[in-house]
């Protein structure tokens, strides 16, 4: 067993930490206090080359393996956790399933834009009275002729209001099973019927657009369909089991960012005649994050490993997900602790990462979701 | 002659070289020289101020630049053989000195800050490396043993002794380079030199927007002192001239009082006031670490102290 | 066409550098390494003249084995292939070997030009530029804020300490940089994955056939502190009369 990074992606790690403090860090607050779209942080993401990491050098992608684009989304996120998702949910949620389900000719029409990062990916699963319980979605999708008619409503589709293609679920056979019932299908912005709802205002990763989708009639031509009629669950999950990764890879950012905003502040602040780090129920609570932080990193590097090497992953994901995510929002929220009431003051980057993690609890699978996953694993 | 040599652009900082080079030479028991650029008459002036000898170098033609010197004093120094040469660390100075100590095949320490002489009878040389975090203290192997010294490290010679006399040489002719001076831009003369400035208050990143210099500069005149600031406020803001910044790539300065406005104390920033008599510092955030290196500090709004405090003194002066 | 060579060096992170409080004494063990920041825009100078002009940038270092890593960090910055002169006993090179080194190893290669920072991220004792010329022979101006090339000759505007000299030299020549001369870019993603397909000579101490003995020797090394009194005033107006009371019994306000 090998723990080392190659040169190659420390490298690369280092290259995504300059990026980070020369175009994200310094507009890192504004964003997300006004909830804004950080177009130039993703136009410059796209010049250099990060939009497509994981995929083939032939659709426009870098080539990365799954793991080095693992790291980069930590480091990402340990700026910007919303752009992080913002770069996540592209990459791993919206091109994901194209190249993993995609025709040729789907791949080079879809896939290679947003490879380059002409074209932003979103996902629309959620609805408004189907969220973990996918199956129970009620957007539905006819055939007529060589079109699609795609009606319904999604929800808290990430990346909604910014995106120009989406891949969108809905149920094409009522008559199966939840798991036989749904297909995927490539929407694009500009298809009749497609509208984008009103942006979501979030507790946290705020500056990462999130908007309902509203399909009225919507039409598609036939060979948007991804993979087969009927597999739209299949692609569903398995997409799900690679943005795990994606966002287990966030929260370990996140839990980093709070530790190193804690050591600095804690050498700084004197109390009592002393810094605080002194004390020793803050090095505790410290040293605590740093041990929790590396569990959650060798989980999450674990699961992409995993995927690289073609090996299952699900439970892995699953576990990576929840542990790093309940990581992040608990030591998140010592960080603010540890700032005393200078962390509970807006501008203070802990109060930020404190309503960042919390979301990685919730989405792409509920930290309760991720248990189910697991426990279907080791019980069966 | 051996001994000890000191070589400066101008004229005052080569003062400040023959004090510190008397006092070496007369440790060592030798002699001191000094080199002067293209004028008899300075070469005199330097014995008066304490130098046993002189080379006067011969005057430049209007395109050769001061590095045109560099073969002269290499060959000087093969012919006679010094035990120590110091130059003053000028930004034409430190490539001269580390041209004269290539052709020398010596060491050269670089911004030397502090001198002695140790019980081997050699030069104890210290200099400040990684940022300012670690002070260096090296010995030179080979001789002569070279050191540029930053201006204004030592105080020049005041005593003038008009009855000394002393060996004044001429050097050259010397050949031109193929380094031609174009055009000479000096820059405008915006501010006074602030390493000469008895008070200095300075700013950094805290102060907001360039209207709020004012604030500032109001301070300094009640002061009596000049503006400063930090490498942010001059480099990437371009608020105040390039030579008003203070630090490990700026100026140095060492006035009796210094008052920074809003400066958070990067090591980049404070070892440029290392040697300030005084140091206070103004800030609102009272874990900025200036307070951990400042003698007095006021924990407070820059906006609210700062006025207070000019009217204050203001007041003060009248009385 | 310009051929033009950028030499930078690998430098311990002085962010990293730790001290123990008693002893004051370095602790650098987990400290992590980085191109000097000078260098970089060294390096950035020579790839945007190469963009103008026309030409190469070969990317040239010093050091011990282990500062290999910096090779595909230095060539995703833009340099067509690298120098790395390297020897387990290059270790603590002062700036007197750094430039015999690098002009031996360079005095075979052609060059129009050499781009040096203005100094070292952690010695930053601004020699090796100008000692290089020395030895190579070539003129050098120091401090330059900015380059334009004419045929076969180099125009700098380098800073002195009154102002700005603007001055002319014949190629082949040498500058150091200040950072004020440009703005770094930051590698995208291919150009770090396509460095390590860039070539990369590699020389090592016998290759140079000489041996380069120090002239300085260090005495000690530690850290620097800054004792002060560290009184602390609040912001009323008291305090502030209180504070100006202190400065006038310590002599500096009148």
């Amino acid at each position: 067993m090998d723990f080392k990074l190659t040169e190659e992606q420390e490298l690369i790690r280092a290259n995504m930490r300059e990026f980070c403090q020369k175009y994200v860090d310094p507009i890192a607050v504004e964003i997300d206090e006004n909830s804004r779209y950080p177009a130039e942080i993703i136009a410059k993401l796209a010049e250099m080359d990060w939009m497509g990491m994981p995929y083939p050098q032939e659709y426009g992608g870098a080539g990365l393996d799954y793991l080095t684009y693992t790291m980069v989304i930590e480091e990402l996120s340990r700026s910007c956790a919303a752009t992080g998702f913002t770069l996540s949910c592209h990459i791993g949620l919206a091109s994901g399933p194209i190249y993993n389900f995609g025709t040729e000719e789907q791949k080079q029409k879809y896939l290679t834009p947003l490879c380059k990062g002409e074209h932003i990916g979103a996902f629309a699963l959620t609805e408004p009275g189907a969220g973990t319980d996918v199956g129970a979605g009620s957007t539905t999708a006819v055939l007529d002729g060589n079109e699609y008619i795609l009606n319904g409503t999604k929800t808290f589709t990430s990346n909604g209001p910014v995106a120009d293609t989406f891949v969108v679920f809905a149920v094409t056979d009522k008559t199966q099973r939840a798991n036989k019932a749904m297909s995927a299908f490539i929407v694009s912005k500009d298809a009749p019927g497609f509208k984008v709802g009103e942006h979501f205002y979030k507790m946290g990763i705020r500056a990462s657009q999130t908007s309902e989708i509203i399909l009225k009639d919507c039409r598609i031509p036939k060979e948007n369909l991804l993979g087969k009629e009927g597999q739209g669950f299949k692609i569903a999950m398995q997409t799900l089991d690679n943005g795990r990764i994606g966002v287990a890879a966030q929260a370990v950012g996140i839990a980093q960012a709070a530790l190193d905003e804690s050591i600095k502040y804690s050498k700084e602040r004197i109390q009592f005649g002393k810094p605080i780090s002194k004390n020793q129920a803050l090095q505790w609570m410290m040293a605590d994050m740093a041990t929790d932080i590396s569990a959650a990193q060798f989980l999450t590097y674990n699961a992409a490993y995993l995927k690289d090497q073609g090996a299952p992953y699900t439970k892995e994901a699953a576990m990576a997900k929840v542990f790093a995510a309940e990581m992040a929002s608990r030591h998140a929220s010592k960080a603010v602790q540890i700032h005393g009431g200078y962390g509970y003051i807006k501008g203070f980057k802990v109060e930020r990462l404190m309503r960042d993690a919390k979301i990685t609890e919730i989405y792409e699978g509920t930290s309760e979701a991720q248990r189910m996953v697991i426990a279907g694993n080791i019980l069966r | 002659m051996a001994g000890v040599w000191v070589f400066a652009e101008n004229y005052d900082y080569c003062l400040e070289l023959l004090q510190i080079g008397r006092s070496l030479a007369d440790k060592t028991g030798v002699q001191l020289t000094a080199f002067a650029c293209g004028d008899k008459g300075i070469g005199q002036q330097y014995i008066y101020y304490g130098a046993d000898q002189v080379f006067i170098l011969p005057p430049l033609a209007e395109d050769q630049p001061l590095g045109t010197y560099v073969p002269a004093i290499v060959e000087a120094a093969r012919q006679e053989d010094p035990d120590i040469i110091l130059c003053a660390a000028t930004l034409r100075g430190k490539e001269i000195a580390a041209r004269v100590a290539a052709g020398l095949n010596t060491g050269l320490c670089s911004e030397c800050i502090a001198l002695a002489i140790n019980s081997d009878n050699k030069l104890e040389m210290k200099r400040v490396i990684y940022g300012g975090a670690a002070m260096q203290t090296l010995t030179c192997k080979t001789r002569p043993q070279m050191a540029t010294i930053p201006p204004h490290t030592f105080t020049p010679v005041t005593e003038l002794d008009d009855t000394r006399s002393g060996i004044i040489k001429e050097i050259g002719p010397i050949s031109s380079t193929p380094v031609k001076v174009l055009a000479k831009k000096p820059r405008a003369k915006e501010s006074g030199d602030i390493t000469r400035s008895r008070v200095l208050v300075c700013v950094g990143r805290g102060v907001e927007k360039e209207g709020d210099l004012k604030l500032a500069g109001d301070l300094a005149e009640t002061l009596g002192g000049d503006l400063a600031c930090t490498r942010p406020i001059a480099e990437e803001l371009h608020w105040m001239p390039q030579e008003t910044y203070i630090g490990l790539s700026g100026q140095k300065v060492k006035p009796e009082l210094y008052i920074g406005l809003g400066i958070s104390g990067q090591i980049q920033h404070t070892t440029g006031i290392r040697d300030a008599r005084v140091i206070c510092s103004i800030n609102k955030d009272e874990d900025a670490p200036i307070f951990k290196i400042s003698d007095y500090g006021i924990v407070g709004d820059l906006y609210e102290v700062v006025p207070f405090l000019s009217q204050e003194l203001a007041r003060l002066k009248k009385k | 066409m310009l051929n033009i060579i950028a030499c930078f060096k690998w430098v311990i992170d002085h962010e990293d550098i730790k001290i123990n409080p008693e002893t004051h004494e370095l602790v650098l063990d987990r400290a992590g390494y980085r191109i000097s920041d000078y260098d970089r825009f060294a390096i950035e100078e020579a790839v945007a003249l190469t963009e103008q002009y026309g030409g190469s940038t070969t990317a040239v270092t010093v050091g011990l084995p282990a500062a290999k890593k910096s090779l595909k960090d230095a060539l995703a910055r833009g340099p067509e292939k690298a120098i790395f002169i390297n020897d387990p006993a290059f270790h603590n090179l002062e700036p007197s070997q750094t430039a015999a080194i690098l002009a031996q190893s360079i005095s075979n290669q052609e060059y129009d030009l050499i781009i040096c920072g203005e100094g070292s991220g952690d010695l930053y004792a601004q020699q090796v530029g100008p000692r290089l010329a020395e030895h190579l022979n070539i003129p050098c101006a120091s401090f330059v804020r900015k380059i334009t090339i004419e045929g076969r000759e180099l125009i700098a505007e380098r800073r002195v300490d009154e102002g700005i000299e603007v001055i002319s030299m014949p190629l082949p020549a040498l500058v150091t940089v200040l950072p004020e001369i440009n703005s770094p870019r930051v590698p995208g993603l291919k150009d770090t994955l396509s460095a390590a397909k860039k070539p990369v000579v590699e020389i090592t101490a016998s290759d140079l056939g000489q041996t380069f003995a120090s002239c300085l020797e260090t005495v000690e090394i530690k850290a620097t502190t800054m004792e002060r009194n560290c009184e602390k005033f609040g912001a009323e107006k008291d305090e502030l009369k209180r504070f100006i009371d202190v400065l006038c019994r310590a002599g500096v306000v009148d």
